[in-house]
């Protein structure tokens, strides 16, 4: 056994802790331990998913019970019918929801990818294209919280209170910075000489950012899209200051309503948490594939 | 086709001039080559003429228009870049003939159009490919193609082989060298290979230091190099310079080696009347090697060899002090020496060069080069 173990390891002995992994991986033992521990943080994950889907099942009675109702044996079906019966703006703040998050979303990922390109292509004078980035990311530096009540003020002054127009200007200043430092990075990614190509090629060079260097970016453009819907979507903070009544209050602020003075809707409340989910899964399993294919600069020699 | 005619072209960067001043024109037709080392302007110079960098002074003119502001788009030309610049996210033909695709060209078109430069740079069989899956010098082709199908005025390359394997490499420059000829397209050639120069340019710009150093053929710029710069660039391996005193006919080396004295013929002597200290410039193959002493030879010792086939190099120490001359010789492999061998060296006097110390310009010689290079040559054999 000694020599065996002279002649695979000419370079030096083998600590303790390197032999006691490599007996477990001949055994399989470390297979069985990742495996385990990905299983554990699978059902971490998953579990409040579930719970809250299963909930929208259940009555309030075996919701609360306990021992806890695992699986929602007599499913009650007619709670979403009861959730729009009992609060028919639902339909309103979806809909409010749906619209601040998509305006939102074009606008901000629009700005910031041209401000980020403009960034990455161009010369500043004195430094400003590392600068200006800087400033942009900075005004996220600050808690929101600190900026509510100056922006309510304004707000009130130009009329924009309890609008949805007002709820997206304040989206898109929050959702900016973030495209800004995505785009940056993927552009920085697209060669130069592409984009110099295609001006020789025939192109102004608008015309090479939209037809060349914006469809080599997609995966960045999805990206960034992605976390601005999330964001916008799950937003409660600036919602339930800014919207005063249903005309613009968005589904987290609908959401919010259930917990009363004297009680908390949990079954209303699971029905429309699960409505406020699907939506933004369905837009990122659509998404997923575009997100990791499509980015291969392989026609390019670095 | 179009002459192209570079006037005064100065560009700065804050502070530093990346080209100082060049005043070149390249001919209707002609394969112009921007030579130098790296940093040295060229490829700057070349994107002045692309419009991909505006000149800070002077203007550039093809033809008789003045394209100094000029768009890109707008000039009629080429560009083939060393990283290649194709679009990744189209295939093949669509890669090759996006320029047409821009000018509104329908498909039809663009399709059968890039199958016929497809054919000429003999890539037809991978019109349908992903850009993604070929190999350099696939992608290369490609690019190439995608240069040629607007048939351009001029065609621009910046080190367009640099990042191919040798064997390619040599491959695709006689490809390029007959598209070009067979075109008549006027080209401006970028690059710091000097094989690669050399055997492609009709005429060569050597730069160095923001400047042009030397316009001319080949030829001209190998045998009659206007400066120490140009000797020492060209050529491979680098041409031999020692600083010497005259005293007379015999020269000696400034610096040590007393071994190191050679008397000059008469007519070479006179070329160099008034000079008492001068660099000479020889190249190694202008050296003959002997094993044995030799009248009016170099003694020196063998450093190392290095065998290249028919040829071989040898590095020869001359002086025995601390700081001993080192020479490069080129000598027929059929010598046999080996490290530390005593050896002589004799000079084929009438092909050396000697610069002046404080300007670096070559000493005129007188007469034609090429024609002394020829007699040497048949006395050789």
């Amino acid at each position: 056994m000694a020599t065996e173990q002279d002649t695979a390891q000419p370079y030096g002995e083998q600590s303790d802790l390197e032999q006691l992994y490599e007996r477990l991986v001949e055994t399989g033992l470390a297979k069985l331990a990742v495996y385990a521990g990905l299983g554990v943080f699978l059902v971490w994950t998953l579990f409040p998913v579930y719970w809250l889907v299963t909930a929208t099942l259940k009555t309030r009675e075996t919701l609360l019970s306990f021992p806890p109702q695992w699986i929602p044996f007599d499913a009650q079906l007619g709670n979403f019918a009861a959730l729009f019966a009992q609060r028919p703006e639902f339909f309103q703040f979806i809909l409010n929801s749906v619209i601040v998050t998509i305006v939102t979303t074009i606008i901000a990922t629009s700005i910031g990818a041209a401000a980020a390109y403009g960034f990455v292509a161009f010369d500043f004078p004195y430094n400003l294209d590392f600068h200006l980035p800087f400033y942009i990311l900075s005004t996220r530096f600050m808690p929101p919280i600190v900026t509510i009540i100056p922006l309510f003020v304004i707000y009130r002054s130009f009329g924009l209170v309890n609008t949805l127009p007002g709820l997206i200007l304040t989206y898109v200043m929050f959702n900016i910075p973030f495209a800004v430092w995505m785009m940056k990075g993927f552009f920085e990614e697209v060669p130069r000489s592409i984009v110099e190509s295609a001006m020789i090629d025939g192109h102004t060079h608008v015309g090479a950012f939209v037809k060349i260097v914006l469809p080599l970016v997609k995966p960045g453009l999805i990206a960034s899209a992605i976390f601005t819907i999330i964001i916008t979507w799950n937003e409660l903070l600036f919602a339930i200051i800014l919207s005063q009544n249903a005309s613009a209050m968005t589904i987290p602020v609908g959401l919010a309503s259930f917990i009363t003075k004297y009680s908390v809707q949990w079954v209303n409340m699971s029905v429309a948490g699960t409505i406020a989910l699907v939506p933004v899964l369905v837009f990122a399993f659509v998404a997923r594939e575009q997100l990791v294919s499509g980015f291969s600069m392989g026609a390019v020699q670095k | 086709m179009v002459r192209v005619t570079y006037d005064s072209i100065k560009k700065k960067y804050g502070d530093t001039v990346a080209v100082e001043d060049i005043k070149v024109t390249v001919d209707d037709g002609e394969f112009a080559v921007l030579l130098g080392p790296s940093g040295c302007g060229k490829t700057t110079t070349l994107r002045c003429l692309a419009g991909l960098t505006e000149p800070t002074e002077g203007t550039i003119r093809l033809g008789d228009h003045d394209v100094t502001d000029v768009h890109p788009k707008n000039r009629n030309i080429a560009m083939v870049f060393q990283q290649f610049a194709l679009y990744p996210h189209m295939n093949v033909w669509q890669n090759i003939s996006y320029p047409l695709k821009v000018d509104g060209v329908d498909k039809e078109t663009r399709r059968e159009r890039a199958r016929e430069v497809a054919e000429m740079v003999e890539i037809e069989e991978l019109l349908d490919r992903d850009v993604g899956q070929l190999s350099g010098g696939q992608r290369q082709r490609v690019a190439l193609g995608r240069a040629m199908i607007r048939r351009p005025a001029v065609f621009l390359m910046d080190e367009p082989l640099a990042s191919l394997d040798a064997k390619l490499k040599v491959d695709m420059r006689s490809r390029i060298k007959v598209l070009q000829q067979d075109l008549g397209i006027t080209t401006l050639y970028v690059t710091h290979d000097q094989e690669e120069a050399m055997t492609l340019g009709d005429k060569l710009i050597v730069m160095d230091d923001g400047n042009i150093q030397q316009v001319g053929s080949p030829d001209k710029v190998y045998h009659e190099p206007k400066n120490r710069f140009v000797a020492g660039f060209i050529g491979s391996p680098t041409m031999n310079f020692i600083e010497v005193e005259r005293d007379g006919r015999t020269i000696r080396p400034v610096h040590g080696a007393a071994e190191f004295a050679v008397d000059l013929d008469d007519e070479v002597a006179a070329r160099y009347e008034g000079h008492d200290r001068f660099e000479i410039g020889v190249r190694p193959q202008y050296f003959k090697l002997h094993t044995a002493q030799t009248d009016n030879a170099i003694r020196g010792q063998v450093k190392v060899t290095e065998p290249m086939g028919d040829e071989q190099l040898i590095d020869v120490l001359v002086g025995e002090d601390e700081d001993p001359l080192e020479l490069t010789v080129k000598a027929p492999s059929t010598i046999d020496v080996a490290r530390n061998d005593e050896v002589w060296l004799t000079i084929q006097q009438e092909l050396i060069h000697g610069f002046d110390l404080d300007s670096g310009e070559r000493i005129a010689e007188g007469g034609d080069q090429r024609q002394r290079v020829a007699a040497s040559r048949a006395e050789a054999e």
